[in-house]
């Protein structure tokens, strides 16, 4: 006789401090919330990350916390605390698998990362006051600092203050990893809005993830009177370590004062970025403004202008609902127009017109007017994408492909196999085999350079009308491949495939700071093959239609102009030699400086 | 009454020194800056260079000066009026950027932040275990900012019989020419630096105790007490012990010492990274000044950065007296970042003048930047060096002292 089991639970609840320590002190901002569940070893080692408590400073070791303890299961993990190093390794499990999680529920697949390999977490790497993604290490750093002795904020001089028990800072870094898995060109900057890109986008989904916590949702609603603009913790991002740091205010915010000129003038990527923010968040805004009329109608005797005082507890709770239902429906488009991205050289338009395009496969008929107010918030603030007459719907929507092109088989099968795989490891999630994930990783590596190395032999004939040279004058490659799943409108299941193309120009490195000049493309087929999207950023090149490498000709100018931009405003290449010179803009713009540089 | 403008530049190696001459009843004389960089000295004394500017501006009852200019306080403008000389020199006013200001609340703020730094900074470098060469080199780069206060005492309390010490540019009177009595018939138009809160924030350099105090013990701070009382750590021995009892050593696959050392040294700020910051934040306070007298438009951009220049070049109010620029202190001693390629290409007019105050490095080859001074002649620019006699013929005149350029002669008609 066995005996039977009990159901594997399916979620982990683990408590957290809501924003970060100062904020903390008031009870209501210490919150539990639930991540997916997977079994897990002291660390917390699961299958997506490792948490490794390493502190660089002192070169010692801290314990690891075993959230698989009955104890700790029986009380949602450790109470929180700055004292005790075990918390801050819960607090930045539970964050990061938070932001995975939303990335996973909006892309509709599960996110790996460098071969299946877990991230690896740092949370109190170095002495300073930021935190970093490594791309090289695979991993992310996080610093601890004194808050500043002559203006420590709300802080008391000389305190500690650790970036890892920010939520904002987090949920910021592990978004930079994931998009640098999404979109592993991006970091690579050919254009001011590169980085840009990568800053904003991690601080969306960091404000974003705030909506999702309802004590503070309601709590803010209550506060501002519903009107979700006026400031409150809600949407501003690392209150604490704006204040350490003698900034006197939150780090950043997603409000803005929409100037259609600023895109033209503001380069450094993280204010560059709050563009961005501000944009989605102002779509968000004016989204839920009209989603919750009738409720303030109702609420007011038809007015629509809400009394003083205390707002009526279930007009706040439905003012939250909605509030959330509005932000997850943000959040989840967001992240799903990566799928429609170039795999290099994006812009704020592409994104745009990503966002569009994805949202519109997704509900065609945009009953919410999200994606109109998306649309109208990112026009008032001058982003356009390059290339489109109208600001209409259907010319944002990137062109359909029509030229009749299909994947080759050997492509298709192998996309078979990656849905069967895809389909056993989301079903493997109880027990968990670290050893065979790798080595999968490692076999979806080579099968990329097996297809890749095939197209080329066979000459898939094909080339030119997907935007790309002949693999015989540039290197090519291909940098990912994966399925989507989508309910169609009819209620359908469809499988749709991304497949991301990058092609390099050789020794183009050393006359662009150390970037080569890349071109690429995304394609999106349909089950059976059948292409659907082209989204590219040809070279140029006489393999392809001349407006095509007419394109790539001007991306080649752009590119030498954001050089030539930056070499103005790069004023480390006076005092360094010869070669910080060649390799100026990948020594000079990582993602690890512009953070390092960007808390002051 | 001639009727050309007299400008002299003086060879002090890496630091700027420029006597402009104008015509009028008497010659007036207006002095921009006055210094040499620690790590870059001219061929001749300080103490020289300052005996041959009293010299010139000597008149019958003493030296006289109607305008001292300090751009900026970087030693390599300024440090050349901490000598005792310049106590007996009479001088009608004194004109320094708004960020000197004693009183105004921004920019003391502005003063502080800098100042704090570079004395953290030069602390940190002279604890730095490096050998002497290197120490010194990088000390004499951090030193540069700090705030040289016996020259900067004369520029706010020196100098005999001052009438007037302005602060430029005025608030809100940025782009209202000066037309000071002292200099009859010139207007003086200060188009920096900016009172933007967007450039004035690249003035500031970031600021916060925990910013340097980790490179004081070559980035560890392993006397430091752990921030967590009550759990010390464990070293890597302890380490491995501790994860073998809880069953869990995967935790340290990859993790090797070298990879942990790796980490440890990731967290240490470069502080040449914070002076180059720091340089470039104080070259951002830099005056710009405009003179205007009938057709001659002589520019003294001192060593503006980005910032400045950006606001300048967008301002389409500034456009038609940067189009007829007739002469070109070339900013800061010839480097890319100082002299936008823009205004090379689009505003500096063929057949004007240049002078580049500067000096070859081996420490820096980028100094001067030799697409600049490609882009110069290619427009039709000429420009002489503070460290070359220049090529003949020429409209520069160059006055040699001992076989080497003491400085370099240009006049600009009026």
């Amino acid at each position: 006789m066995r005996a039977s089991s009990y159901p594997f639970p399916t979620r982990r609840s683990l408590k957290i401090f809501a924003f970060d320590p100062m904020l903390g002190r008031v009870p209501l901002h210490r919150i539990t919330i639930d991540v997916t569940h997977e079994q897990l070893r002291p660390g917390p080692m699961g299958s997506r990350l490792t948490i490794l408590d390493y502190d660089g400073v002192r070169g010692r070791y801290y314990e690891p916390v075993n959230l698989d303890d009955p104890a700790l299961l029986l009380q949602d993990g450790l109470d929180p605390t700055e004292a005790d190093p075990r918390f801050h390794q819960q607090m930045v499990y539970a964050v990061a698998m938070k932001v995975i999680e939303n990335f996973e529920v909006a892309l509709g697949r599960r996110i790996h990362f460098y071969r299946r390999k877990p991230l690896l977490l740092l949370p109190h790497a170095f002495a300073g006051a930021n935190a970093y993604y490594s791309s090289r290490r695979q991993a992310i750093l996080f610093g601890y600092f004194s808050a500043d002795a002559a203006k420590p904020g709300s802080n008391i001089p000389g305190q500690n203050v650790f970036s890892c028990l920010s939520q904002d800072i987090i949920a910021h870094e592990v978004t930079h990893a994931i998009v640098d898995r999404l979109r592993r060109f991006f970091k690579w900057p050919t254009n001011p809005d590169m980085l840009a890109f990568h800053e904003g986008f991690a601080d969306i989904v960091a404000i974003f993830q705030h909506f999702s916590f309802p004590e503070i949702l309601n709590h803010a609603i209550q506060e501002t009177h519903g009107d979700l603009r006026r400031p409150t913790p809600l949407i501003e991002l690392a209150a604490q370590f704006g204040q350490a740091t003698g900034k006197g205010e939150a780090l950043r915010t997603a409000l803005d004062r929409p100037d259609a000129a600023a895109s033209n003038n503001i380069l450094e990527p993280h204010q560059r970025g709050s563009i961005l923010v501000a944009a989605v968040f102002d779509g968000f805004f004016t989204t839920f403004q009209s989603r919750i009329q009738d409720l303030l109608r109702l609420a007011s005797g038809g007015t629509g202008r809400l009394p003083e005082g205390y707002l009526h507890p279930d007009l706040v709770n439905r003012l939250a609902q909605e509030a959330r239902a509005t932000a997850q429906a943000v959040l989840r488009m967001c992240i799903r127009a990566f799928d429609y991205l170039p795999p290099v050289d994006v812009t704020f338009g592409d994104y745009l017109r990503a966002l569009v395009t994805a949202d519109y496969e997704l509900n065609p008929d945009d009953r919410s007017g999200l994606r109109r107010n998306m649309v109208e918030a990112f026009r008032v603030r001058g982003i356009y994408p390059h290339g489109v007459r109208s600001l209409a719907e259907d010319s944002l929507l990137w062109e359909r492909f029509d030229a009749g092109a299909t994947c080759p088989d050997y492509v298709i099968s192998e996309l078979n196999n990656r849905l069967l795989s895809e389909a056993a490891s989301s079903s493997r999630s109880s027990t968990r085999d670290q050893v065979a994930e790798e080595k999968l990783g490692r076999r979806e590596e080579k099968t990329l350079n097996y297809l890749a190395r095939e197209l080329r032999k066979k000459a898939w004939e094909s080339f030119d009308k997907l935007d790309l040279a002949s693999p015989h004058t540039v290197r090519t490659n291909l940098v990912s491949m994966h399925p989507v799943f989508r309910i169609g409108q009819d209620g359908q299941l469809l499988v749709e495939t991304v497949i991301q193309f990058v092609q390099e120009r050789r020794r183009s490195k050393s006359s662009y700071g150390g970037v080569a000049m890349r071109g690429g493309s995304t394609v999106i087929a349909q089950a059976d093959g059948r292409i659907r999207y082209v989204i590219s950023k040809p070279l140029d090149s006489t393999d392809l239609r001349p407006e095509k490498a007419r394109e790539g000709k001007e991306r080649e100018m752009r590119f030498e102009s954001f050089l030539r931009d930056f070499d103005c405003t790069d004023a480390c290449q006076i005092w360094r030699d010869e070669r910080y010179h060649q390799e100026r803009l990948v020594r000079g713009l990582t993602l690890a400086m512009v953070d390092r540089r960007g808390a002051g | 009454m001639s009727d050309l403008i007299t400008i002299r530049m003086y060879n002090t190696g890496f630091g700027d020194s420029f006597l402009l001459t104008f015509p009028a009843d008497r010659p007036r004389k207006v002095l921009i800056d006055c210094g040499m960089h620690q790590f870059g000295p001219g061929p001749f004394p300080a103490g020289e260079v300052v005996d041959q500017i009293l010299a010139d501006v000597d008149e019958p009852d003493g030296p006289r000066i109607d305008i001292v200019v300090a751009t900026h306080r970087h030693r390599d403008h300024v440090s050349g009026f901490e000598h005792k000389s310049w106590d007996k020199v009479r001088v009608a006013e004194v004109w320094m950027p708004w960020t000197e200001h004693p009183t105004d609340p921004e920019a003391r703020s502005i003063r502080e932040r800098q100042s704090s730094l570079a004395q953290r900074l030069c602390l940190a470098i002279q604890q730095l275990n490096l050998d002497a060469a290197e120490r010194d080199y990088r000390f004499a780069f951090a030193q540069n900012n700090l705030s040289n206060a016996e020259a900067m005492t004369t520029l706010h309390e020196g100098f005999k019989d001052v009438k007037r010490r302005r602060f430029l540019p005025h608030k809100n009177g940025k782009r209202t020419a000066i037309q000071p009595a002292c200099l009859p018939g010139v207007e003086i138009h200060a188009l920096g630096p900016s009172r933007d809160p967007k450039v004035i924030r690249d003035m500031k350099p970031p600021e916060g105790e925990s910013y340097l105090r980790v490179t004081a013990e070559d980035g560890r701070m392993l006397s430091q007490p752990s921030p967590f009382p009550a759990s010390p750590g464990w070293t890597r021995g302890e380490f491995d012990a501790l994860l073998k009892e809880l069953d869990c050593q995967e935790l340290l696959n990859g993790f090797s010492a070298k990879t942990a050392a790796g980490i440890s040294s990731e967290g240490v700020v470069d502080e040449m990274a914070i002076a180059t910051s720091l340089e470039t934040a104080v070259n951002g306070t830099s005056l710009v000044l405009m003179f205007r007298m009938g057709k001659a438009h002589l520019l003294f951009p001192g060593d503006a950065q980005w910032g400045t220049w950006r606001e300048i070049l967008d301002d389409t109010e500034c456009h038609p007296m940067l189009r007829r620029t007739s002469f070109y202190k070339v900013g800061h001693h010839g480097s890319h970042n100082a002299t936008p390629p823009e205004f090379v290409e689009t505003f500096l007019p063929k057949g004007a003048l240049a002078m580049i105050p500067t000096r070859p490095m081996t420490r820096w080859p980028f100094i001067p930047k030799a697409a600049l001074l490609t882009a110069l002649t290619k427009y039709g620019v000429e420009f002489a060096r503070s460290d070359e006699p220049p090529s003949a013929p020429s409209r520069f005149t160059c006055q040699e002292r001992n076989g080497k350029t003491f400085s370099v002669t240009v006049e600009i008609p009026v």
